[in-house]
């Protein structure tokens, strides 16, 4: 386990100590509006990001996975700011973020990675002046701002000698997220969101930049959110994970326990739509069928209902709370959990005619 | 004859900017009737470019290709240009990564389908729309005849693939060929696309050549796979044999580096370096800079695929 | 952090440096024979206007009656006499300097104004791109010979106005070219990973977006200098730009077009002018659009 509370206790930025949680997100909202077709018509919303709240433990990894349109992404850059959410408290620390805590200083303490490792570079700068960029707006004199990113390369495993003054086209994929990873870590963050950091990346290059993350993490007493498409890499990343669905948590809760028995039936499905590595024992049915929903129009009550093989008639008019699960590992929204919900599993509690 | 495709000494060069580059080097493959035959590597292994030989798709002023191609009795090099036409979606159909790309926008699934079947057979519309339907139904595509009516951007991800698998297989080929097709698509997905296509070789009795950087969607789709690295094959195997012994160190490294494998925390197993330059290959093996076990022989010659006990193969002289 | 502390003390070590992205544009330009002929037709056109008093034969205001339209080769007139018996080598020559003032003065004026207008529409987004480009959306709506001649005129005769008008002219085309290109660059991944590192939106104008829509829009705006050469020419033409007896190329060719039956080829001398300059200037913007559309 590569856990490093004693780093963040370590660390004089720290308000609340270990037991304060590095981030608490209360309530967050993004709709986008849908552009109307005609002049006067009214377009929708797309509900990306619909109700969210969640606590991220000072050292720890948090998983967020999902379909595409589940609101992972729209969770990164509203926590990163790069987008205003219409509701919702982002508290940092302790403090709330836009308001305790000023959004440039909010700014410095986390940091994000891409998952576009050309696209998050400017192809005009050479590496050095990229990674430096953010120290040198934040006053750092110049030879210091190009010492610090010259360790950082060497601290990625890029020689600086060889690469500081390269420009981001003459490097490989993998060799750019190193860079892109350095540059985040410029600003000294506390907290580096990684959203499908590694997903681009050739696998063997990938499992060296996950070791890379895990290396960092211990050295600088980091947090991670990883947010990423492939179930085996969260799984092997992180300490607690979260399954959106639809803008909405799914499931919330201990990596470990999650992925040995979800609470949710579309974790499950999730992680039975992953390929097999043993070729005796291939896949013979689809866990989903259909593709993801669109967030336009989500479908009423628990909004997985209409892909659900446990879907009830009480699942389309009723949303469930997260709930805990019976080990208590992990909270998940589906009725099955909530005694006396309506579901005919729920929690074998009412109604046993239902059975029938 | 069984082998529905076989290559022999394919070896593709691009000369379009400054150095030629040899994406393909020396590729001999054999695919049975109504098997999936997997190319898997990373990036740069020159696994697409091979699969694009097939219907001879890389530009003739700047690329050169040698070797030869036998698909289905067709001399593929030897064909004049009319003819590479009426092999590409009657033998030989391809589905890509990104069917935004291969679609054309303007015109309705339906109407593309039918064009596709009236272009190389003797049917009329009618008939051509019926299989149109028919071909949408064998795909799952829900409401079939609705959907034929739809434009592709109407259409979500998933949905598109099998109307783009729905367009290759217009005019019954006796092979597929596919590009990475489930990669940019959700795991739920993939999945989907993935059972349909052993359902539809099983049921058409397809060979399927599979380009896939995945080893998980290998493991789901293949018969056989041939791993590449830098152009070459560097080992033929049964789905199970690669999985359960790989000979190669290259095929060892990539296995053992999975996340599957893993435990949490664990630091993984890597391959070091980076996948090679194919501008500047090394003389001998290419993927003796980043080998643990290379020897000062690997360094010198290319090492030859040399045929194990059963229907596997590895170019490495320590295996 | 601590970890990064270490070393900072240690001396920074030489680094091997590539080439930027300007000196590769440089060198691909330098490389393309055709962009370069155009570029040496466009310097030979500049050089001849500045020392336009020394290469002249002779004074391009000194008229004779006698002489009046006199063809290509005449003895002391190698380019043939206008209908006022001027030596035509010598206006062509004179003409270059107020032919090329006019053509090449509004385009970086229009540069300037246009892109500051497109980069900040497209940077900011939202209501300020709304206002800003719909503005100009209302100028895109006269044709731009019309909106020329029609502001030129309003604002009365004369080079000034001649100028002024013109660079009006080229700001729209400008800013929406540089507000399209604005738009990509600002929905690139570098630009979220400055402003979350807490830049402000200057600073990410300055370093981020300049560098990489400055490029496309110059190319742009080169094409434009041919635009601007025939404009001129044109508001010359109808009077409303330079006076005679002036030697301009668009007015030459306004005043030698009763001859155009008598002395075809003479008259025909400051439109091929014109052209040339034209087409120099349009063969350099596409050769530096080529070499700047490298992919990596």
């Amino acid at each position: 386990m590569i856990t490093t509370p004693h780093h963040s206790a370590l660390d004089e930025r720290d308000r609340g100590g270990p037991a304060q949680s590095l981030l608490s997100v209360n309530g967050l909202i993004k709709h986008f509006p849908v552009k109307s077709s005609g002049f006067f018509g009214r377009g929708g919303v797309v509900r990306a990001v619909d109700g969210v709240s969640f606590d991220i433990r000072k050292g720890e990894t948090l998983g967020v996975v999902g379909e595409s349109g589940c609101g992972k992404s729209t969770t990164a850059r509203l926590l990163m700011h790069l987008i205003k959410p219409d509701q919702g408290e982002i508290i940092f620390d302790g403090e709330m973020v836009g308001i305790d805590l000023p959004l440039a200083e909010y700014r410095r303490q986390v940091q994000m990675v891409f998952q576009d490792s050309y696209a998050s570079l400017n192809p005009r700068l050479t590496i050095e002046d990229s990674i430096t960029f953010g120290p040198r707006i934040h006053g750092m004199a110049e030879t210091a701002a190009r010492a610090k990113a010259h360790d950082l390369l060497a601290r990625v495993g890029l020689d600086p000698s060889r690469f500081a003054g390269r420009y981001p086209h003459e490097l490989s994929g993998g060799q750019r997220q190193r860079v892109n990873i350095a540059r985040a870590l410029a600003l000294d963050p506390r907290l580096l969101i990684l959203d499908e950091a590694v997903s681009a990346l050739d696998k063997s290059v990938e499992a060296q930049v996950l070791n890379l993350l895990q290396d960092l993490k211990a050295d600088f007493g980091l947090t991670y959110i990883f947010i990423s498409h492939d179930l085996n890499v969260v799984r092997f990343m992180v300490d607690r994970v979260m399954v959106m669905y639809l803008g909405t948590i799914a499931e919330l809760g201990d990596g470990e326990a999650v992925f040995a028995a979800p609470s949710h039936p579309y974790t499950a499905a999730l992680l039975a739509s992953m390929p097999k590595m043993d070729p005796s024992d291939r896949t013979m049915e689809a866990p989903l069928t259909g593709d993801p929903p669109n967030p336009i129009n989500p479908p009423s009550g628990c909004r997985f209902h209409p892909r659900c093989k446990l879907a009830e008639p009480a699942c389309q008019t009723i949303v469930p709370p997260l709930t805990a699960s019976a080990s208590g590992t992990s909270q998940a929204a589906c009725l099955v959990l909530v005694p006396q919900s309506g579901h005919s599993h729920a929690a074998r509690v009412a109604m046993p005619e239902a059975h029938a | 004859m069984s082998n529905l495709v076989s290559i022999e000494g394919l070896t593709v060069t691009f000369t379009g900017r400054g150095k030629p580059v040899r994406a393909v080097d020396h590729v001999s493959l054999e695919v049975k009737k109504g098997s999936v035959l997997v190319l898997l590597g990373e990036s740069g292994s020159g696994k697409s470019v091979t699969l694009r030989s097939l219907l001879r798709l890389h530009p003739e002023k700047t690329s050169k290709v040698e070797g030869r191609i036998v698909v289905d009795g067709h001399d593929i090099m030897a064909l004049s240009k009319t003819e590479i036409g009426t092999v590409r979606g009657r033998t030989v159909s391809m589905i890509f990564q990104e069917p935004m790309l291969a679609l054309d926008p303007v015109y309705t699934l339906g109407q593309q389908i039918c064009e596709a079947i009236l272009r190389h057979e003797d049917v009329t519309p009618e008939q051509a729309h019926a299989r149109a339907l028919a071909l949408f139904e064998k795909v799952q595509i829900p409401s079939p005849e609705r959907r034929l009516n739809a434009y592709p951007h109407e259409m979500s991800g998933g949905m598109r693939q099998r109307a783009m698998i729905a367009l290759a297989l217009a005019c019954r080929p006796k092979v597929l060929l596919a590009d990475e097709p489930t990669t940019a698509l959700d795991a739920t997905v993939q999945i989907q696309i993935l059972l349909l296509l052993r359902a539809l070789q099983r049921e058409l009795g397809l060979s399927i050549i599979f380009v896939t950087h995945d080893i998980g969607v290998a493991v789901e789709i293949a018969d056989k796979i041939a791993v590449m690295y830098a152009g070459r094959i560097v080992e033929t195997g049964s789905v199970a044999d690669i999985m359960h012994s790989p000979r190669h160190p290259y095929t060892r490294g990539l296995l053992a580096s999975r996340v599957e494998r893993a435990q949490k925390g664990d630091r993984l197993k890597t391959i070091p370096g980076s996948p090679p330059d194919l501008t500047a290959l090394p003389p001998g093996c290419a993927f003796a800079p980043r080998c643990d076990m290379a020897t000062q022989a690997c360094h010198q010659q290319v090492p030859p695929l040399v045929t194990g006990d059963y229907d596997n193969a590895v170019a490495c002289i320590h295996a | 952090m601590s970890v990064l502390q270490l070393s900072t003390a240690s001396v920074l070590q030489p680094i091997a440096r590539s080439p930027g992205y300007w000196s590769g544009v440089v060198r691909r330009v330098s490389r393309d024979p055709v962009a370069m002929t155009a570029l040496l037709v466009i310097v030979s056109l500049i050089l001849m206007a500045v020392f336009a008093s020394s290469i002249a034969p002779s004074d391009p205001f000194k008229s004779s009656m006698l002489r009046r339209l006199k063809p290509i080769g005449t003895p002391g007139f190698p380019l043939g006499a206008d209908e006022l018996g001027r030596d035509m080598l010598s206006r062509l020559i004179y003409g270059a300097r107020l032919s090329l003032l006019m053509g090449l003065t509004p385009v970086p004026i229009a540069f300037v104004i246009g892109s500051a207008l497109g980069i900040t529409a497209g940077y900011t987004g939202g209501l300020t791109n709304t206002l800003i480009m719909r503005t100009i959306d209302v100028f895109y709506a006269f044709p731009s010979v019309l909106l020329a001649v029609a502001l030129s005129g309003a604002l009365g005769a004369g080079l000034t106005n001649a100028l002024v008008s013109i660079t009006l002219v080229f700001i729209p085309p400008i800013a929406r070219v540089a507000e399209s290109v604005t738009t990509q660059v600002r929905s690139l991944d570098y630009i979220d990973a400055a402003r979350a590192s807490g830049a402000h939106a200057w600073t990410i104008i300055r370093v981020h977006v300049l560098g990489n829509v400055l490029g496309p829009i110059f190319v742009y705006a080169t094409g434009l200098v041919s635009v601007s050469m025939i404009l001129a020419s044109g508001l010359s033409f109808l009077g409303l730009g330079v006076r005679p007896p002036e030697p301009e190329w668009g007015l030459m060719l306004n005043t030698l077009r009763t001859a155009i039956y008598n002395q075809p080829l003479v008259a025909a001398l400051p439109g091929a002018m014109i052209f040339i300059t034209s087409i120099a200037f349009n063969v350099l913007a596409d050769g530096l659009r080529s070499a700047m559309d490298v992919k990596s």
